[in-house]
């Protein structure tokens, strides 16, 4: 009975309503997420998706089955074959640990799952974590309301499930999490001053090092913000106690991290934050002289901390600058240079320009990820400057920043996602907090039933994953807004049409999100699916096809060459020895492997012996039509492999005198016969696809081949999938005589006199009577005829 | 006398006659050869250090670059850089020539085995109808021994004109390696100081009256400049650098919007920010009429003028998507 009541009380009490309707939206959020990551798996299976995850699962099943330590130390000889890898020393260990952590604890509840199925749904998982912390976030920047929307926006924005559905088992899937909470405690610290959470920031931004090389941006942007506090004059003990005790902490934490190391102090991408402490620490110092020193007048006063904190600055600047040049701190790297000046990876590192991922951001692509939030993401950035205050100082920097970016390059697109979705719950939120309150004058206590009819009704639809977010925005608004002094009302019309539109573009981003997701994102590409006419669909299978039976077919030992994107697949699913991998650390390896695949048959079996390559992949796409070839890939590969040996590779041989790019008879002679165009259509010119189109018609390029005569001298061919996607060659061992490819020159010169050995005849050896006469260093050729006569006649 | 004349003349004969013997003789041949060769080196040193670029006309090209005894290489361009040819893209590969010329001429390996020279369409249409060549600009290299071959025409098509590039294929071609020295850009840094020294000016001039620093409409503004501009794709043309619009030459149709998704027109772009910058505006505009105090039947026609462009430009933007991204299922308001 007393129960109840209480029940009843707490049902009555708004506060009461809001705690469990925010607490189910955020479950709902949670499960959205999870769930609509999760195509991949129901149509295909459970698998681990595209290159680097396979490396991931691979580490990760290290560490399961020999422990941390081992794993710290593991040092793995079948990668980059012949120089081997510190897997321990030059990897993000957060992501292994994280999933190890999670199936360790699985299974010691008895729950027996395999680690497979851990990192399977490792990205699903966190992401709905990310979910909450994009709650919490922007709760502490604005306000409840927006933080569900926010919440609901992140769970299903194309823009972050691009990098984390379900069998992406990479390190972005658990770093934007740790990203957004480090961001939250920062702005819970900023507001509070207190140890205890920037301890916290500190520990979360810890996880972040280990588990992602995007904690630079972390470790740039909150000194950024800090130095811009400092600029805006909005210094505070708050922000003092904040950024140093985060600063030593989070230094001391991410130089635990192996593959960091000593980086936070040698690197010039971590001095930023260096800076700006003894900047803060300069300006505290001051501050303190400043209370001491009252003698002096208000204003002497103010231009002697003005001088003095710009004087620090500078000091702290040229500080700086001189390590740089005498070599304490090693300049900025190529990959984040890169981001600066746009044009220096094209030209100084072709191998990160090659990545389709790093290359600069159409329009296009911000829509197609972001759809809706982010032409109203910039209404959340005016909102926020118009009622500014220390912590969205911060998330208009976070906007700034990250816009710029991800304008800079696809990939990080990924950190910008969060942001936009914050500023646009926030714009969203804003508006409709004024329409959907219902400030028709009425008697109290009636106005209370109706909301509370309406919020079951509500509830009753949330079950409808589109209509969640609809749900969200009006509900809290309402309850945290009623009682403000309104200006006169619009009228109910007005805000009911308002609040119908706003709805609506809500629906279709959420109808947006689920289709791009379907459609665009969740394909694992390592199996491929086909459809055919009535809608029935192949699947493609010729990936593990061909690396089982790598696995299956040779020595335990022997060593797989391919291009650099399927090493790790091979070391995945085959688990055989590759040369190199997707970690591209090691560019003249790569260019030699380039080279190997650019030269012709001889010069490329040289280059093979010396690394001592026994089988060599390639990938086909020319019997489906896959576009994703090697074939496709090959200019970057002889890009690549210049960049090493300029002399022995030049990019204008592989085109035609026009410049164009061709494999079919107009093609230039070397391209025709290179190994790989000869790797790639072997015995390709005798099979005809179909009725219409010429033997050796290639259908990803759609040209007939122009070398269909391709015979092998040092290779064979050792395995073809079903649809030829994965071609695999044995290298021959050398031979034991070398046999001439041509026919030993034959003369018409007759010899003159008829051979006799000298055994025979007269001239044997052991006549006395015509002893032979031996004249040393003379051959009694024609030309010597005629003065050995003359010596003779002299005689 | 007249035998003095016979003496003479046949002296003057047999002097031929030796003459012309001696000159037949290969000694002296190889010598006159070297003297013409040490000749036209020693000319083109003297030119080459009047200006990097040796202009040359038919005659200089048939003398210096095609006949036979040479031993040093020839980088020629051929352009049309006369203002009525209206060749603008001359003018930019002309650009990047000098500097790869400057970089050559000031380097510390200069020596007399390499010169850049360059025809202009008009001042030797010749030369251009000797190499067969019917568009400007193009570079050739002459190499010291022997014809030019397949490899010694710059592929611009492919490669582009840039001074890097140039000085690539000069060291494929050559084996000189030179370092690309651009003058530094000063006017970036010129426009830069005198931003910096306007706003300094700006601020001491009015040090007693910050108070429009704290202005944050306009610090709001700049924000959002940044975001619009990014966020339609700016970055990418600046990378890419892609055409305004593409003028269908038969049709005479302007397209600005590019048909497909990887890659877009500079215009389109500006469209983009346009609708991007239309759909924010309302937003704000709905937030705003919502809570200023005023006529109620105004604010009304203004919440719902905020709504309709925030639906009508959104809806646009969704259209503009749907043309661009094909296969993609929705739309909204327009089709």
């Amino acid at each position: 009975m007393a129960g109840e009541s209480n029940i009843r009380t707490a049902l009555s009490n708004p506060a009461g309503w809001q705690s469990l309707l925010s607490f189910s939206i955020l479950a709902l959020a949670y499960l959205a997420a999870f769930s609509s990551r999760l195509f991949a798996v129901i149509r295909f299976e459970s698998i681990i998706h595209e290159f680097d995850p396979w490396f991931n699962y691979r580490s990760t099943h290290h560490l399961v089955n020999y422990g941390f330590y081992n794993f710290l130390n593991w040092f793995d000889e079948r990668a980059w074959y012949p120089l081997g890898r510190i897997v321990g020393g030059t990897v993000y260990p957060g992501l292994m640990v994280t999933a190890g952590t999670i199936h360790w604890l699985l299974n010691s509840l008895h729950i027996t799952v395999h680690i497979r199925d851990v990192c399977v749904f490792l990205a699903p998982t966190f992401s709905g974590l990310t979910s909450i912390a994009t709650y919490l976030l922007t709760k502490e920047l604005w306000s409840q309301g927006a933080g569900l929307l926010a919440a609901c926006f992140i769970a299903i924005v194309p823009g972050y499930i691009s990098r984390s559905v379900a069998g992406s088992y990479d390190n972005e899937g658990i770093a934007i999490f740790a990203l957004l909470f480090t961001y939250f405690l920062w702005v819970k610290s900023v507001k509070t001053g207190s140890i205890f959470w920037a301890g916290c920031t500190a520990l979360a931004y810890f996880y972040m090092v280990s588990a992602w090389g995007g904690y630079v941006y972390i470790i740039n942007l909150i000194p950024l913000h800090v130095f811009v506090l400092l600029l805006m004059g909005r210094f505070s003990y708050r922000i003092f106690v904040a950024y140093c005790a985060f600063f030593i902490l989070g230094l001391l934490l991410s130089m635990q991290i192996p593959f960091v190391g000593f980086q936070p102090i040698r690197t010039s991408e971590h001095m930023a934050s260096a800076g700006v402490f003894a900047l803060l620490i300069a300006y505290g110092f001051l501050k303190y002289l400043h209370t001491h020193l009252s003698s002096l007048t208000k204003s002497e006063m103010r231009s002697l901390f003005f001088f003095a904190v710009a004087a620090s600055a500078a000091a702290v600047l040229m500080a700086v600058v001189y390590l740089t040049y005498a070599g304490y701190v090693a300049p900025w790297s190529g990959r984040f240079y890169s981001l600066y000046d746009t044009g220096y990876a094209k030209i100084h590192i072709p191998i990160i320009a090659s990545v389709s991922e790093h290359q600069p951001t159409t329009w296009v692509s911000f829509f197609f990820d972001l759809h809706v939030l982010v032409c109203t993401f910039p209404a959340g950035v005016w909102f926020c400057i118009k009622k500014i205050n220390d912590e969205r100082v911060f998330i208009v920097l976070y906007a700034i920043s990250a816009s710029y970016f991800a304008g800079v390059m696809v990939r990080l697109m990924l950190t910008l996602t969060p942001v936009v979705c914050i500023l646009s719950a926030i714009a969203f939120s804003n508006v409709l907090e004024r329409y959907l309150v219902d400030d028709t004058p009425k008697v109290h206590h009636i106005e209370d039933e109706s909301e509370d009819d309406e919020e079951g009704d509500k509830r009753n639809k949330s079950k409808d994953l589109y209509d969640k977010v609809t749900k969200t925005a009006g509900k809290v608004r309402k309850i945290r807004h009623e009682p403000s002094g309104e200006p006169e009302s619009l009228g109910g019309n007005v805000k009911t049409i308002v609040v119908m539109a706003v709805m609506m573009i809500l629906m279709m981003f959420a109808v947006h999100c689920t289709w791009v997701t379907s459609n665009a994102y969740s394909s694992p590409s390592v199996v491929l699916a086909s459809y055919n006419h009535d809608g029935s669909r192949n699947i493609l299978d010729d990936f593990r096809e061909a690396y089982y039976w790598l696995r299956q077919n040779t020595d335990d030992h022997s060593r797989v060459m391919s291009w650099w994107d399927y090493g790790y697949q091979i070391a995945g699913m085959a688990n055989r020895t590759t040369l190199v991998d997707n970690n591209t650390w090691n560019n003249s390896h790569i260019a030699l492997v380039g080279k190997a695949m650019s030269s012709n048959e001889t010069r490329a079996y040289e280059i093979m012996k010396a690394l001592d390559v026994d089988y060599v992949l390639v990938i086909f796409g020319g019997v489906i039509g896959y576009s994703g070839d090697d074939i496709n890939k090959f200019l970057w590969m002889v890009r690549i492999a210049e960049g090493e040996h300029p002399k022995e590779i030049r990019e204008g041989d592989y085109f035609t005198p026009q410049g164009e790019f061709r494999v079919d008879k107009a093609g230039s002679k070397t391209l025709l016969n290179c190994l790989m165009y000869k790797l790639c259509y072997y015995r390709f010119g005798e099979m005809q696809l179909d009725f219409r189109t010429p033997p050796g018609f290639d259908r990803t390029r759609n040209v007939e081949i122009g070398n269909k005569d391709i015979s092998f001298q040092h290779l064979e061919e050792a395995y073809t999938t079903e649809h030829w996607l994965v071609r695999i060659y044995k290298v021959k061992k050398q031979d034991n005589r070398v046999r001439l490819d041509h026919t030993v020159r034959k003369t018409d010169i007759k010899p003159k006199t008829k051979f006799t050995s000298r055994k025979s005849g007269k001239r044997k050896r052991g006549f006395i009577k015509n002893k032979m006469l031996i004249k040393k260093g003379k051959r009694p050729s024609s030309k010597n005829k005629k003065p050995s006569r003359k010596t003779s006649s002299k005689k | 006398m007249a035998d003095c004349r016979k003496i003479f003349s046949t002296f003057v004969g047999l002097s031929v006659v030796f003459f012309l013997l001696v000159v037949d003789s290969p000694a002296l041949g190889v010598k006159k050869k070297e003297n013409a060769l040490g000749d036209k080196v020693q000319q083109l040193m003297e030119w080459s250090s009047k200006r990097p670029v040796i202009r040359m006309n038919g005659d200089k090209f048939r003398q210096y670059v095609r006949a036979a005894p040479r031993n040093y290489s020839v980088i020629l361009m051929l352009t049309a850089l006369q203002p009525q040819r209206q060749c603008t893209v001359c003018r930019q590969a002309n650009d990047e020539f000098q500097i790869v010329a400057n970089s050559w001429r000031y380097s510390p390996s200069f020596s007399n085995k390499l010169f850049f020279a360059s025809v202009d369409y008009d001042e030797g249409a010749d030369v251009f109808s000797t190499l067969k060549l019917n568009s400007a600009p193009s570079f050739m290299h002459f190499p010291g021994k022997g014809k030019p071959k397949k490899g010694d025409t710059f592929d611009i098509q492919r490669t582009g004109f840039a001074a890097e590039s140039i000085a690539k294929w000069i060291n494929e071609r050559t084996d000189v390696h030179i370092r690309v020295f651009r003058p530094p850009n000063y006017s970036g840094s010129i426009a830069l100081g005198l931003l910096f020294t306007l706003i300094g000016g700006l601020l001491y001039l009015r040090r007693n009256n910050l108070e429009f620093l704290y202005n944050k409409t306009s610090w709001g503004i700049g924000a959002l400049c940044i975001v619009f501009a990014m966020t339609s794709g700016q970055m990418w043309n600046h990378i890419r650098g892609p055409p305004y619009a593409h003028k269908n030459p038969q049709t005479g149709q302007v397209h600005y919007i590019h048909g497909s998704s990887q890659a877009q027109f500079i215009a389109e772009t500006h469209i983009v920010i346009l609708l991007h910058a239309a759909v924010t505006f309302g937003m704000v505009l709905l937030h705003e009429t919502a809570v200023s105090k005023g006529d109620v039947g105004k604010r009304r026609i203004v919440t719902l003028v905020g709504l309709g462009i925030v639906a009508f430009f959104f809806s646009l933007l969704l259209s503009i998507f749907k043309s661009k991204y094909h296969g993609y299922p929705y739309s909204f308001l327009i089709k």
